[in-house]
């Protein structure tokens, strides 16, 4: 009975929430660094859900103060990552202990929100934690401060390894019941390090905690791949002579050949529906776009240019897919169906463009392109062909990759020094560095959340 | 502004409408409140396996003459005493064999030519300007470039192997134009010896 109509309430509340989102929220900010120099259409940023920040209020979890060794450890990172993640989705301002100072329960919810109330907050987080044996129990909930009424309740088990893993699913949970959208907590980034000796594969968490090696060959890997599903990542490795392509399985970490016929194939790209591989081969000198199924059958030659086409991206609705060619002199990006026809330019600024990343809304290319000698991260519409420079300055900024809920994008920068991967919004804006150890480069972020 | 306001005081109402007056405040934790239980568990660790192919090695017992050692790394040397060039070098972004190329193939070729079982890898480097993954096709259209000179000077293809490191494999790593002149070429070195046909 009650539990019927407390989800009615939370649907109301989304109903409500969700429709005033387009009038009342239409307003753009502006990006953090200007472009350095003004392309020829300025490219309006597509509105993802951009809306005021809601004010939510975290007060210090209760319990912490009863747990002790791993557990005591494991539930200071939980509460420190849920509010990292809840930060870093952009959707809310974070009224944090910071803040609140010293809070007492009384237990009587309409007197306890009335400081979070006076803080200007709108929903209150709680979360309470408790050891059970040696598993940690952790239960988050949301107030809806101005009713003092619950809206949300988790609870989570598990043993003290998978405490960030509690924490990015209960704050995907908190976004996607007050924003209405997905969240990316759960997602990985697969780049290259160098830093065992030898370029390979590693893959971490989107915030670059749990960065893990998930090659071994002591040679040079590179160009990850994930697959839709986030089972598999395709890349190019030399371990065994030319550079081919190999798909490793994430939960088995057996190595499987795609491609390794010829003198090079690389840059690999997986089709929406994980069946195909999109590539680039050498046929002779000449190097062309392919698609092969996932164990290397059904070779197909998309491209038949005299000039290098190569590093194809798959369009998320798996009807496209972009590329590099020099046919034009320089590299820029096109765009083709996935079957080879109907061969158009996307790019006609900067004089290098590679590295075509597909927003998941199907609506944007970002891409590195090189602006007055520099090396800089822009973006284009496929449709308008409006395009926006996202960085600026020196650096070499390379290697764009749209996260998930198409609202940031991973790119690697050498303004530190040495090559690292950076996030920051599809503004240009809250660039973080998420990468600290060796050189480390060409990122590709999940599509949806991956199963360890 | 003020719809975002009302949002707010809709929503007491609402809550009010749908679940009725609560009879008592709710504590924290409520005991009134669904909870969802969701069991998070520790993944199985990945097992390590990797499927590393070593190609057999060459195995030739050692000769007098250096050119037939089964040293290799012998027979490079004495290719190069003799006038190979195991490098040629190339301008930016480009793949066109300049005239100096050219003759130094041509000496190349006269040499592969003498010496018909040695098989030729021809590496296609690039410098680091650009990015990595065009800088791979780049470098394998430079070595390409060099075989089919080397072709159409008389070498049979079937000797010559094809590898494109493009810029992962740099002989010099300065961020410099002296420096990425030598590492815009294509390197060529005898990796294998066919049985005499």
């Amino acid at each position: 009975m009650r539990s019927k109509a407390l989800a009615l309430t939370a649907s109301a509340v989304l109903f409500v929430a969700g429709l005033s989102l387009p009038r009342i929220f239409a307003q753009e900010p502006p990006p953090a660094t200007p472009p350095e120099q003004d392309p020829q259409v300025t490219l309006v940023l597509p509105n993802r859900g951009q809306r005021p920040l809601i004010k939510l209020a975290i007060p210090p979890f209760r319990g912490t103060q009863t747990l002790s060794g791993a557990a005591a450890g494991a539930a200071r990172e939980m509460e420190q990552t849920v509010r990292r993640d809840l930060e870093n989705s952009g959707y809310f301002e974070i009224i944090g202990p910071d803040r609140i100072g010293a809070v007492t329960w009384s237990g009587d919810m309409q007197r306890d929100v009335e400081p979070f109330r006076a803080l200007g907050a709108e929903t209150l987080l709680l979360g309470d934690l408790r050891a059970e044996g040696d598993r940690i129990v952790f239960e988050g909930r949301l107030f809806d401060i101005a009713s003092a009424q619950p809206i949300l309740a988790k609870r989570y088990r598990g043993s003290a390894t998978v405490s960030r893993r509690i924490a990015h699913t209960f704050a995907d949970e908190v976004i996607r019941y007050l924003v209405g959208k997905p969240g990316i907590s759960l997602s990985s980034i697969a780049f290259t390090s160098d830093r065992s000796g030898h370029k390979e594969i590693w893959v971490m968490d989107y915030d670059g905690q749990n960065q893990r090696r998930i090659t071994g060959h002591r040679s040079t890997s590179m160009s990850p791949a994930w697959s839709p599903s986030g089972d598999a990542l395709a890349y190019t490795s030399f371990f065994n002579g030319p550079p081919s392509i190999y798909v490793a399985d994430m939960a088995t970490n057996r190595k499987q050949p795609v491609v390794t016929s010829g003198s090079m194939n690389t840059t690999p790209t997986f089709s929406p529906d994980g069946g195909r591989v999109a590539f680039a081969r050498s046929e002779g000198g000449n190097v062309e776009i392919f698609s092969t199924d996932r164990s290397g059958k059904g070779l197909r030659r998309l491209t038949h240019s005299n000039a290098i086409d190569t590093n194809p991206s798959w369009s998320p609705r798996g009807s496209e897919i972009a590329f590099t060619s020099g046919r034009a002199g320089n590299p820029h990006i096109y765009l083709m169906d996935s079957e080879g026809a109907n061969q158009r330019r996307l790019t006609f600024d900067g004089d290098y463009n590679d590295g075509a990343s597909w927003s998941p809304e199907g609506d944007l290319i970002a891409y590195t392109s090189r602006r007055g000698g520099r090396f800089q991260i822009a973006v284009t519409n496929v449709v308008t062909l409006a395009t926006r420079v996202l960085t600026s300055g020196a650096g070499e900024n390379e290697s764009p990759a749209f996260s998930p809920d198409a609202r940031k994008i991973a790119f690697v920068s050498r303004r530190s020094g040495r090559k690292q991967i950076y996030v920051m919004d599809i503004t240009g804006g809250n660039v973080q560095q998420v990468t600290q150890e060796g050189n480390n480069d060409m990122p590709d972020w999940s599509r949806i959340p991956v199963e360890p | 502004m003020n719809r975002k306001l009302m949002i707010w005081m809709v929503v007491p109402v609402l809550v009010t409408f749908l679940t009725g007056c609560p009879k008592k405040k709710p504590a924290t934790p409520p005991a009134d409140i669904p909870v969802e239980t969701e069991v998070v568990d520790t993944p199985p660790p990945a097992t390590t396996q990797e499927v590393v192919q070593t190609p057999p090695p060459v195995t030739e017992d050692e000769v007098e003459d250096p050119m037939l050692s089964a040293d290799l790394q012998v027979v490079n040397d004495e290719l190069r005493r003799r006038g190979f060039s195991p490098d040629v070098f190339f301008e930016y972004d480009e793949i066109s064999l300049s005239d100096e190329t050219r003759e130094r193939l041509a000496r190349n070729a006269e040499l592969l030519k003498a010496q018909p079982t040695f098989q030729v890898t021809i590496e296609g480097h690039a410098d680091e300007r650009g990015t990595n993954e065009y800088n791979l096709a780049l470098g394998d259209r430079r070595a390409n470039a060099v075989r089919d000179y080397l072709g159409s000077l008389g070498v049979d293809g079937g000797r010559l192997r094809i590898i494109t490191y493009g810029e992962e494999r740099p002989v010099c790593t300065e961020s410099a134009e002296s420096c990425w002149s030598q590492n815009r070429r294509a390197h060529m070195i005898i990796t294998g010896r066919a049985s005499v046909g």
